[in-house]
Parts: structure tokens; sequence; C-alpha cells
């Protein structure tokens, strides 16, 4: 098939056995790639009820058609399992170079199934592919890790890897690639340690068919053409995500102390700007990125350096935990990433923590004797340790997340955890901004931001208009930036640069032969989100609308300070988003996608 | 005494289109923007001689103000 590597590779860990199969040319049709085959692949494979942590789980990682191509960004691969963090559909991005070795391995996906008996990785070179004894890496970082791997096999080999945080099931454990990026969310990275897989050592040097060799050149040059002819190129190259950090903090988004507002008073010691005056040595971009958003730091005061931090990481470890110091921040986005856990989750249920502790719903006999207060910087250190070896009273209790916690503890804790479906809310406050507050409502994995961030056409049209018109764009940002991840590169170049996405559908119709316009690409992504919904419905027992509702915080406690102070959201206004955004999603009042909108999307039989 | 800015992108719809506007020095950018019809909550990053500064940055002799407007996000 042309624009794909051709092969699903399953790996039987319980058995140590690996086959390779075609990849269904009906599967690639209808799912695409990259998070369309992970989630199909989730529905068809992984039982009902399956224990997210137990041998009947899978996970999957695959390449889309743009993978590894001539086309800006070409580096996304997604990693899809049932989420032990959530209980229901876990779906992570990872950036970097994975996925384009992937496609010259001759990889569509990968599929792990089982339980080692013992800790192995997985070595792939082309058709060469063993499970061999990873013994000797067990327990060590996942940075340590790679650079170990890389002497080992040579530098063209592309690691994936987990740290502690995987190999101890920390629920929002991540996977951990090229020194500092992540497939984070989800606790994707839980899956792989309870199958024992510590690493994945990948190389391949297969040529990649395409439909139309010419005219795929002449398309991606024009796609890379319109990036560095793109006003804002260098700006959004030189700070990355940190671009938006005194904008976040401006109009309340930024998260402070644990979102109890959206404005940080020491924002200047850690946005973009603190970061290139005082860490950042050099940008570092994915496989085929014009626009590098990465950025490698060197933290003099530690004598460390870590790629990072990016802007999420900057909003939960430093602002939501009352961190204004640069310089620790990014030592705690360093030991995340090497420990292996998620810098979202993580930074969300310190910050909880630190909350239950100030208000003395925690004491130091809970906390292993940590003074659990906002902007202690070493308590920080020491719990991200903590958890990741889950170590102590309070290091298991923060490994199973911020639902499960305050589930623990009680006592009004849960008021204030600040997650829907049971993952932990990334970087955007949303006291008042209601289509982004019904984005984080309504994500399919739970409080993620990146299928529809929508806070620019909240300030645009009104922060907090309950109009249809709003929940409409919310639906079409839901169909289409995910499609990205389907199609295995970067949406950052069309979200930040405003590159005209028009040019997208000729590169993939040279690629593949298949001509697909955007309304076609976009009705592919309404189905996806309409499966995806189901698989929450199916794994979960009374899952409904009362599974969407944001956190408590955002519709009863308006922030004291900032640029939101007094501001919040009614909850009748929640009631009035949900009611609109299931009616134009053609769901009934729970939420669940009606028998007439499966058949529309050809469904039916798949979800039978 | 004047400096120039250069709004980026859809930012130019605020300017009809001018790519390049002279501006009063000695006053922070948030109120030139004010000046300009610009809403500042759409403006993410601005960056004076290409290095990002805040909206309270006040504008100097001689300097290239370029503004980002806050597009997609993460």
């Amino acid at each position: 098939m042309n624009g794909y590597g051709g092969s699903i590779l399953r790996v039987n860990l319980t058995e140590g056995k690996v086959t390779k199969k075609p990849t269904p040319a009906q599967m690639a049709r209808d799912f695409i790639g990259g998070r369309g085959f992970g989630l199909y692949l989730l529905f068809k494979e992984v039982p009902r009820n399956a224990d997210p942590l137990g041998p009947e789980n899978k996970l999957f990682v695959s390449s889309g058609p743009l993978s590894g191509m001539l086309v800006p960004g070409a580096g996304k691969c997604d990693w899809t399992t049932k989420s032990p963090l959530t209980g229901g559909y876990a779906s992570a991005s990872m950036g970097g170079h994975f996925t384009a070795e992937m496609k010259y391995a001759g990889i569509d996906s990968m599929i792990f199934e089982g339980v080692s008996a013992n800790p192995v990785y997985l070595l792939i070179d082309n058709d060469k592919i063993q499970l061999l004894d990873a013994s000797h890496l067990w327990g060590r970082g996942a940075v340590d890790v790679e650079v170990e791997l890389k002497h080992k096999y040579g530098e063209e080999f592309q690691v994936a890897a987990i740290g502690p945080g995987g190999e101890n099931q920390v629920l929002y454990a991540c996977i951990n690639h090229d020194f500092g990026r992540q497939a984070g969310r989800g606790g994707v990275g839980a899956v792989m340690g309870n199958k024992k897989l510590k690493a994945i050592v990948l190389h391949g040097t297969k040529s990649v068919p395409v439909a139309d060799l010419e005219g795929y050149r002449k398309a991606g040059m024009a796609l890379y053409k319109a990036c560095k002819d793109a006003e804002g190129l260098a700006e959004w190259s030189r700070y990355g995500t940190t671009v938006v950090t005194s904008w976040c903090n401006e109009v309340g988004a930024l998260p402070t102390r644990n979102f109890s507002a959206g404005s940080f008073e020491q924002c200047d010691n850690i946005n973009g700007k603190a970061m290139r005056e005082q860490i950042v040595i050099t940008d570092k971009g994915c496989f085929g990125c014009p626009s590098p958003c990465g950025k490698y730091s060197s933290m003099k005061r530690y004598n460390t350096r870590v790629e990072g931090p990016e802007y999420e990481t900057i909003g939960l470890m430093g602002s939501n935990l009352g961190i204004g110091d640069i310089q620790d921040v990014a030592e705690a986005n360093r030991l995340v990433d090497d420990e292996g856990i998620d810098s979202i989750s993580t930074g969300n249920t310190i910050a909880w923590a630190m909350e239950c502790y100030e208000k003395g719903i925690l004491t130091q006999a809970d906390t292993d004797g940590l003074e659990l207060k906002f902007g202690n910087t070493q308590a920080v250190f020491t719990l991200i340790k903590k958890i990741a070896h889950r170590e102590g009273k309070i290091g298991n209790l923060l490994a199973l997340g911020v639902k499960r916690a305050a589930q623990q503890v009680g006592k009004g804790s849960e008021t204030f955890a600040i997650h829907v479906k049971g993952m932990e809310q990334s970087g955007y406050a949303t006291h008042n901004a209601t289509a982004m507050l019904l984005a984080y409502m309504t994500c399919d994995v739970g409080a993620h931001h990146n299928r529809s961030w929508a806070i620019t056409y909240d300030l645009q049209v009104g922060r907090d208009r309950v109009v249809p018109e709003k929940v409409a764009r919310v639906i079409w940002l839901q169909n289409f930036r995910p499609m990205f991840d389907v199609l295995g590169s970067c949406r950052l170049q069309w979200v930040e640069l405003s590159i005209d996405r028009d040019l997208y559908p000729p590169v993939l119709e040279a690629i593949t032969g298949i001509k697909r316009s955007w309304e076609d690409l976009e009705a592919v992504g309404n189905r996806i989100w309409n499966l995806s919904r189901m698989y929450w419905f199916r794994e979960i027992d009374g899952f409904g609308r009362e599974w969407d509702y944001p956190p408590q915080r955002f519709y009863t406690e308006p922030p004291k300070t900032g640029a939101t102070a007094g501001q919040i959201t009614k909850f009748e206004d929640v009631q009035r988003l949900l009611d609109i955004y299931y009616e134009q999603r053609g769901w009934d009042g729970n939420g669940l996608p009606t028998s007439t909108t499966l058949q529309d999307l050809n469904l039916s039989a798949l979800v039978a | 005494m004047t400096a120039t800015i250069r709004p980026l992108g859809m930012l130019k719809t605020y300017t009809a289109g001018l790519k390049e506007i002279p501006i009063e020095t000695g006053l922070p950018v948030r109120q030139i923007l004010l000046q300009l019809g610009i809403n500042p909550d759409l403006v993410a990053g601005v960056f004076v001689n290409d290095e990002q500064q805040t909206k309270d940055y006040i504008v100097q002799d001689g300097d290239t103000i370029k503004l980002l407007a806050v597009i997609g996000g993460g």
C-alpha cells in the first residue's frame, strides 16, 4: 500500500514470540493510520472489562501515512491502550523520530500483548527482530537507558523506554523517546511496565512506496515553503510553546496553585523570556520539522540538562505548584522525564496534595515528613522520586493519580481534585472560558487540551457565552485537529504558523494515491470520535453525562486574584453546554451516540 | 522619537493590512495596542528587537516590535 510500512508486528510477551502480517487494506481505508489504527485495534482486540494492568490489555503504537515522509513535522506516532488511570480510552501522541523509523522498518503498527516473565527489550533492525534480556536495564531511568542503548547499537537506532515510573506501574507513567519526548498521558507507560517491556530499539532502512513521486515532492516542498514564508516562524521557533506563558497569565488561563487561580504573580520568572535568558542552549526539533519547538536547557544550579520545559510543564510543575524559578521547573522536568512519569499529571496531583497539606487534610504524618506547601521546590523533587518508586505513604497515594487519591483521602478533597474522567487537567485554567471548559469536559481521553484548543475563540466571542456556535467550534476542532495524530504528523505548523491546511490533502493523495479532502478527513475524525465514545460506554459501568462534568472548582470557586478574579461558570451553563453538545453530536441526553448516528457513521456492526 | 510596530499574520486585519506602523515611544505596549484598536487578549507574544517582552514593556526609541497572534495553542 502506498505510503505505508506495510505490516503489523505482533509481539506476544508471554510466549516470547514475534509475528508479522500485512496491514489490512480495509483498516487503512477506514481508519487511515496512527490514532485511527490504535483505536480500531483496541476495540477489536482487547476484551471488554480487561484489567488495564493485566495480560488481556494490549499496547499499540502506530505511525500514519505522513510519518517519515517529506512533510513538516512528520514525526508523530500514537500509543493507545486501555488506560490504567481512567479505565477508558488512552491515546498519547509522541514526537521525535520513532515513527519515521517504524515506517522505514516496514511497520505500521506494533501490538504488545501478554506479559513477559522477565524484563525484556525489543530490538528491531529491519526484518531482524529479537526480544532480549533487560534485567541490566530494569530499575534505571528512561533517559539513562536510552543513552546506553544508543551507545550499544548506534546513533541511528531510535529508542522508546520506560523509567521506574512505568516499571512500578504509576498510573500516569509515560513512555520516553529522543531524550525529551514522551507519550505522556493516560498511563501508557504503566501498561508497558506491567508487560515488563523496558524498551523498544528500532532501526529501518526500507523504502516507502508512494503513488506519485513527483507530485509528492512538489506538494511536500509547497508545505515546507509555506512554513518558511510564515510570519512568526522565527518567534515561534525561538520560544516554542512557552511563547504563550505570559499571555495565559494575562487572560487568567495559567494554572496557579492547584487551579485556584489563572494568574501567577511570579510568571515573569518562568516564561519563555526567562527560559531563553537563563537556561536554553539550543533548539531541538522532531523528524522533518522546520519550526523546532523543543528547547535543550542547561541548569547551572543543578549542573544538569533537559529537553524542556515546554508550556505544559511550566504550568503544571511551575505556577500550579507555586514555583517561580525556571531552573527549578526545568530540574523538576528532568526528574519526571528520567523517572518516566507524565509531567502534567504529576504536577496536577502534587498540587492537590499541597492544597490538602495547607488545609490540614494531610499532615506530615501522611507525607512522610515532607512539608508540602506551595512553592517548596525540594519537597517536589523528593516527591517525584517517591511517586515513581512508590515509596512511603505519600508516594503510594499520589501514584494513583488525583481522582483515586482524593477518593481515598476524602475530607472534601474531592472538591479540588482537578480532573475529568480521572485524567488530570492539563495547562489551562477554565474558570471563565466556556468553549475551553467544554473542550476539557468532552475530550475523548479525559481532561487534555490538544484535541480542541478553543480559548482564543472564547476571547473573541465572549468568554462566558453559551451559544451553539461555540459548541460547533469545539466539535469542529475535535473532528479536525486529532486527524494529524491519525496522519502521523505534527499539527503545530498549522496551529502556530497558520499555514494553509489545504496544502495537506495534495501531499496525502500523492503519497497514498487516495484523494481525500478535509471534509473526508473530518468525517473520519467524527467516526473515530464516536468510536472512542462507544469504548467508554463499553468499558465503564454507569458511564454517561456525569463523567463529562468539569472539576467542581470551575463552577463553585471563583479565583480571588488574577485576571479572572471573581469569575466563574454557572453550573446551569455546564448543563446547557452538554445539552447543545450532545444534540450537535447526535447523542442522547446521557451522551450515548444514537443508533442513527452510529448507522450514519458505519459503526453499527463494529460496536454491536 | 519613534519606534515601529509590525503586526504578524491575522493581526494585520486591525491595521488595514499595514505591515509596519510608526508608534510613539515612552508608552507601554498594551496602551499602543489599545490605541491601534488591537485587543491585547488576542496578542500572544510581543517581541521587541526579537526578544519576547510582556505588554508592560515601555517602548524605546528605535525599537521594532513584532506582535504574534494567539492562534491555536498547544
